[in-house]
């Protein structure tokens, strides 16, 4: 039997603050297999965005153990974190954060950059294509709207085909009509790559399109169920 | 070892380029910063070479030969004359002091004599003011019946009322003056220092004077113009080994002018230090510019990291975009270096005796550019050390703090490297290595002390803020809040602006305090008049003339020798020194007499004092330098060469003198017995309050016509002039580290402009009025000025007393004028400034700011 894509066991986080120490995750245990959409909820504060840097190698865990296609993430220093990361996790956020003075070619491509890739134009121009920029190539950020922003983002969480792709918010800043294009677009492309998907989402909604949903509170974990299963419950 | 390129090569280059592309606005005060600095170093570097290869190149011309022969007392006999002739073409002269009179013996004015011969100058050419600049120096000096002719310096004319045509005496010759002489060309190879401008008369008029007397001191020189095919260096040497022994000083035309060359090199030394200071305070620009650059790029940094960037890529894609913006600076200062002596060419002509040849010097300029690369490299790597370190996950924290605390190690030792580097660089193409290293060790600890003095002031404010009476002013309350906030400029603004402040108020406070030494402490035990060159026949007849005048206190006399210590228990001099700090004493012939009573102004610190009817083997007394410098004891034996022979004595015992008198005091003093019979003068002083000078000048100069007098008032006014004209030299040159603070100021209050503006905004919502948010804008920079001003006189001052108490062995006082006027300086800078960044943060519209928030 594959191993799970993603292997939470017992996963803490503790993190100091000006108020002394913070318990933020307090024993996640969580698997998740390849090519399932997961639908992240909670409030704020409930340890969402913890969770979702845990997995993509951008916090450590103070205790238990993560695994992500098939690395332990301890086992990895900065660099190494980087290389698994590149490799593969593509992650988008919900302020695009792209480059603003890169074109949307030079954002898209710079994954593939960092993976030395020879080919690393050509991959971002048939990524743009693919979300419907590719008469865009070379727009800076700020010659874009929001939703052709986010469409980039996208393409370059994607372009060197990660098996995991964190998504943080990506509709959160889109109007309602651009956001549903975009969350079509990420799992289309999701589906099409059998990339593992993690989205972390406030629209109920969004989160029922998912495979499963994982809702979390006070740092631990409430409720975990396939959509499918609600929908029998209905 | 990993390597320390990322993996792939030539990503970081492009990530750079690309970067770039959004302007090098935030870049400006680093490119100003290194421009300074750099420029600054590469003109006193051009400039310097300039002079020197002026001098180099020059140097037959500033010697008057390719040898000069130089002897004192009197001139070689016929033999050695006839061995001078074999080497080539021979010019003769003489150089002493005396004073030029009026015909009335009215006015008298000391003077530079030169009697050269029909020879002179072999090289190069006497330049004659018009309208006597069409005659040659054989018709300017013409005997016409009784009556000599004679060239001089302006200064002669403006000193004693006269004009060209009028007759002055020297000694007890008349002559008539024919010429002003614009440019003499072997002016500053005769010798360093003179007191008094130039009389220029033939050779064969001094004996009329007067003045050539046994035992008078004057200097007989022999230039020499080699034969075809002669070694200069094989002739010269072949010279002092015949004639060493007899007295003979020979120099060469590659070192014609050794004086001059060693002022302009330790003045090109102490500028290019002065220099190094303001790329140093720069740094301090460079290291803020790229700070606020990269707290702009924080997000761009943790989504590249997001994205799979290596730290390295991040470090090397951001020192990129640093260096090469750097390189701009660099440049921009190069070229400011190169263009300077051209731009400065009149003034230099004007100001020196000596015909610069303005050039390019690469090495010079690459010197340059080397020091403002180490700088921006080395206050760079610390800030791109921290950005390299910012976490991926920053951008899922949304978290806006600028990246803080250390680096990592391999920063923290690639800073410390390069820093390492520009000391030794500094050591190593300096020729002063001591000062040198004594600027390098001091830049450190001013900084040091600087960067803690401005930190605890810092921490002064931020308590003084939770002061409950001040707490309830909110515009102090905000002025403080702004001071002592995380990522406030102000320990960096103090540092920076702080330097520059203590350099001149140390400059200030010495000035002060050594001018403030001649002004009033010296000429109020210093004697009115030094008499030289007193035969000793005149010496009783002297003594009584002026003893007699009404209102003078004393009279004293002295016998006065010239002659040097040439061995050391048999070693040579040269090769007996052991503290190269006191090497002076053996450089050149040093003044000497002889005395049964110990001089005034002496105390003994070794040995002890013969008694007034000795009769013993020589013995001398040395002052308590010509011990340290030979490392002599008691009963050590020294050889002499006076008046041409060798004579051996003993040290007897060692004193102490005080210079500050001003008295008659000699390093060397022998035991009678020995030295009576040698060829001498007498030098005398006479001590008497200001008013009865004129009195002094009339005798001597009606019944002593031979006597060369000295008035230490006006020696002292005109040390008092050139003092105050180096110290406008050397405030010049701190206020380019002044001004490379303000662009760090500058650049402190640009990266501060958006915080500033959105103060603004609150404050105008929240009902504040324009007077309220510019007051505390205001105290603000008041305040930050006042605190550098703080730091830069309480540092400036120490430093002040370091130099003029154990070093210039001087009175210390403390300057109000100097403190009052660096804080005004710093509280006009600052307020300046901070005027221009309340004016755009008052200018802007608060209502799209909001909307953005």
């Amino acid at each position: 039997m594959p191993s799970p894509m993603l292997d939470l066991t017992d996963v803490r986080l503790e993190l100091r603050s000006a108020a002394g120490m913070v318990n933020i995750l307090k024993g996640i245990s969580l698997q998740v297999e390849a090519g399932e959409r997961v639908g992240l909820v909670g409030p704020s504060g409930s340890g969402k965005s913890s969770l979702m840097m845990l997995m993509g190698g951008l916090e450590r865990q103070t205790g238990g153990q993560v695994r992500v296609a098939g690395y332990d993430l301890s086992t990895l220093d900065e660099d190494g974190l980087a290389r698994f990361r590149r490799d593969n996790v593509g992650i988008v956020f919900q302020n695009f954060h792209l480059v603003p003075t890169m074109t949307a070619l030079e954002n898209v491509a710079l994954p593939a950059e960092f993976a030395g890739r020879d080919d690393a134009f050509e991959l971002a121009a048939e990524g743009l294509k693919a979300v419907g920029l590719g008469h865009r190539l070379e727009h800076y950020p700020g010659q874009l709207s929001g939703g052709e922003q986010q469409r980039c983002a996208l393409a370059r969480a994607l372009v060197v085909g990660p098996k995991l792709v964190l998504a943080d918010e990506p509709t959160g800043n889109l109007d309602t009509e651009t956001g549903q294009q975009v969350i079509a677009l990420l799992f289309d492309l999701a589906r099409r790559q059998g990339t593992t998907l993690i989205l972390i989402t406030h629209d109920n909604a969004l989160a029922e399109r998912c495979d499963r949903i994982v809702r979390l509170a006070d740092g631990r974990i409430v409720e975990d169920r396939t959509t499918a299963a609600l929908a029998a419950a209905q | 070892m990993r390597g320390f390129l990322p993996l792939t090569q030539f990503l970081p280059l492009k990530l750079a380029r690309r970067e770039l592309r959004g302007g090098a606005r935030g870049f400006r005060i680093l490119i100003a910063c290194l421009m300074l600095g750099v420029g600054t170093i590469a003109s006193v570097q051009s400039l310097s070479r300039d002079v020197l290869g002026g001098i180099d190149s020059q140097g037959r011309t500033l010697l008057g030969g390719d040898l000069a022969v130089r002897m004192m007392y009197h001139g070689v006999d016929a033999d050695q004359l006839k061995a001078l002739d074999g080497y080539g073409a021979v010019s003769a002269s003489a150089d002493l002091r005396g004073m030029a009179r009026t015909e009335d013996a009215g006015k008298s004015t000391l003077v530079e004599v030169k009697a050269v011969d029909d020879a002179y100058p072999m090289v190069g050419k006497v330049q004659l003011a018009p309208p006597a600049d069409g005659l040659t120096l054989a018709q300017v000096f013409a005997q016409k019946g009784d009556l000599w002719g004679v060239a001089v310096d302006q200064a002669v004319l403006d000193r004693l009322g006269v004009h060209v045509g009028d007759r002055v005496k020297l000694g007890t010759l008349d002559f008539e003056i024919r010429a002003v002489i614009a440019k003499e060309p072997d002016k500053i190879g005769t010798g360093g220092f003179t007191l008094g401008p130039r009389f220029l008369i033939a050779r064969a008029s001094l004996p009329a004077t007067g003045l050539e007397q046994p035992g008078s001191m004057i200097y007989y020189d022999y230039r020499i113009l080699l034969n075809p095919g002669q070694s200069v260096p094989a002739a010269k040497a072949e010279l002092s080994r015949r004639y060493g022994a007899a007295g003979w000083h020979v120099r060469d035309s590659r070192d014609a002018a050794p004086e001059i060359r060693n002022f302009i090199t330790r003045l090109a030394t102490f500028l290019t230090l002065v220099g190094l200071t303001a790329l140093l305070v720069g740094g301090v620009g460079v290291g803020n510019a790229v700070k606020a650059y990269l707290d702009g790029r924080i997000a761009v940094i943790a989504t590249m990291k997001c994205l799979g960037a290596s730290g390295r890529t991040i470090a090397w894609t951001y020192l990129i975009q640093v260096m090469a913006l750097s390189a701009v600076g660099i440049a921009l200062g190069i070229l400011v270096g190169a263009v300077t002596p051209w731009a400065l060419r009149d003034v230099i002509a004007s100001h020196l005796p000596v015909d610069v040849q303005i050039g390019f010097h690469p090495l010079g300029l690459a010197l340059a550019a080397l020091y403002g690369a180490l700088i921006a490299l080395g206050f760079s790597l610390w800030p791109i050390g921290r950005a390299r370190s910012v976490p991926a996950g920053t951008l899922f924290r949304e978290l806006t703090q600028p990246a803080g605390g250390r680096p990592d190690r391999v920063m923290m030792i690639a800073t410390g490297a390069t820093l390492a580097a520009l000391v030794v660089l500094v050591l190593v193409t300096s020729r002063e290595t001591i000062f040198a290293a004594g600027f390098a060790g001091g830049a450190i600890v001013a900084f040091g002390v600087l960067g803690l003095a401005a930190r605890g002031l810092t921490a002064l404010a931020r308590r003084a803020g939770r002061i409950d009476s001040l707490r309830r002013r909110p515009t102090l309350r905000l002025a403080l809040a702004n001071l002592t906030r995380p990522g406030a400029a102000t320990v960096s603004v103090i540092l920076s602006l702080g330097l520059g402040l203590t350099i001149l108020v140390a400059i200030a406070q010495v000035e002060s305090d050594f001018r403030g030494e001649i002004q009033a402490v010296m000429p109020a035990e210093a004697p009115a008049f030094f008499f030289l060159d007193i035969q000793h026949a005149d010496r009783d007849g002297f003594r009584k003339a002026i003893g007699e005048i009404a209102g003078v206190t004393s009279v004293e006399t002295v016998p006065s020798l010239r002659g040097r210590i040439v061995a050391v228990h048999g070693v040579p001099a040269e090769k007996a020194i052991v503290d190269q700090r006191y090497a002076w004493v053996l450089g050149g012939d040093r003044g000497i007499t002889y005395s049964t009573a110990m001089p005034p102004r002496s105390h003994l610190i070794a040995g002890e004092w013969w008694p007034a009817d000795y009769h013993g083997a020589p013995e001398v007394s040395i002052a308590k330098e010509v011990m340290l410098a030979l490392g002599l004891k008691i009963g050590d034996e020294l050889t002499f060469n006076i008046v041409g022979r060798d004579m051996t004595a003993k040290v007897a015992n060692v004193r102490e003198i005080d210079w500050g008198g001003m008295g008659i005091n000699f390093s060397l003093v022998f035991a009678p017995g020995f030295l009576e019979g040698a060829p001498q003068t007498e030098i005398a002083t006479a001590y008497a309050p200001r008013a009865v000078e004129p009195a002094i000048e009339r005798v001597v100069n009606k019944d002593f016509p031979d006597i060369t007098m000295i008035g230490v008032r006006d020696a002292l006014a005109t040390v008092d002039g050139l003092i105050g004209q180096i110290g406008i030299a050397v405030r010049l040159t701190a206020g380019i580290a002044l001004v490379a603070g303000t662009l760090v100021l500058a650049g402190a209050i640009a990266a501060g402009e958006r915080r500033r503006i959105y103060d603004a905004v609150v404050l105008k919502v929240l009902g504040a009025t324009r007077g309220t948010v510019t007051r505390a804008f205001l105290i603000e920079h008041g305040l930050l000025g006042l605190m550098a001003a703080a730091v830069a006189i309480a540092l400036g001052s120490l430093a002040a007393w370091a130099i003029v108490v154990p070093v210039m062995d001087l009175h210390w006082r403390f300057s109000i004028i100097a403190a009052f006027g660096v804080a005004v300086i710093a509280a006009v800078i600052t307020l300046a400034f901070g005027m221009v960044g309340t004016w755009r943060a008052l200018g802007r519209r608060a209502a799209p700011l909001l909307r953005n928030e």
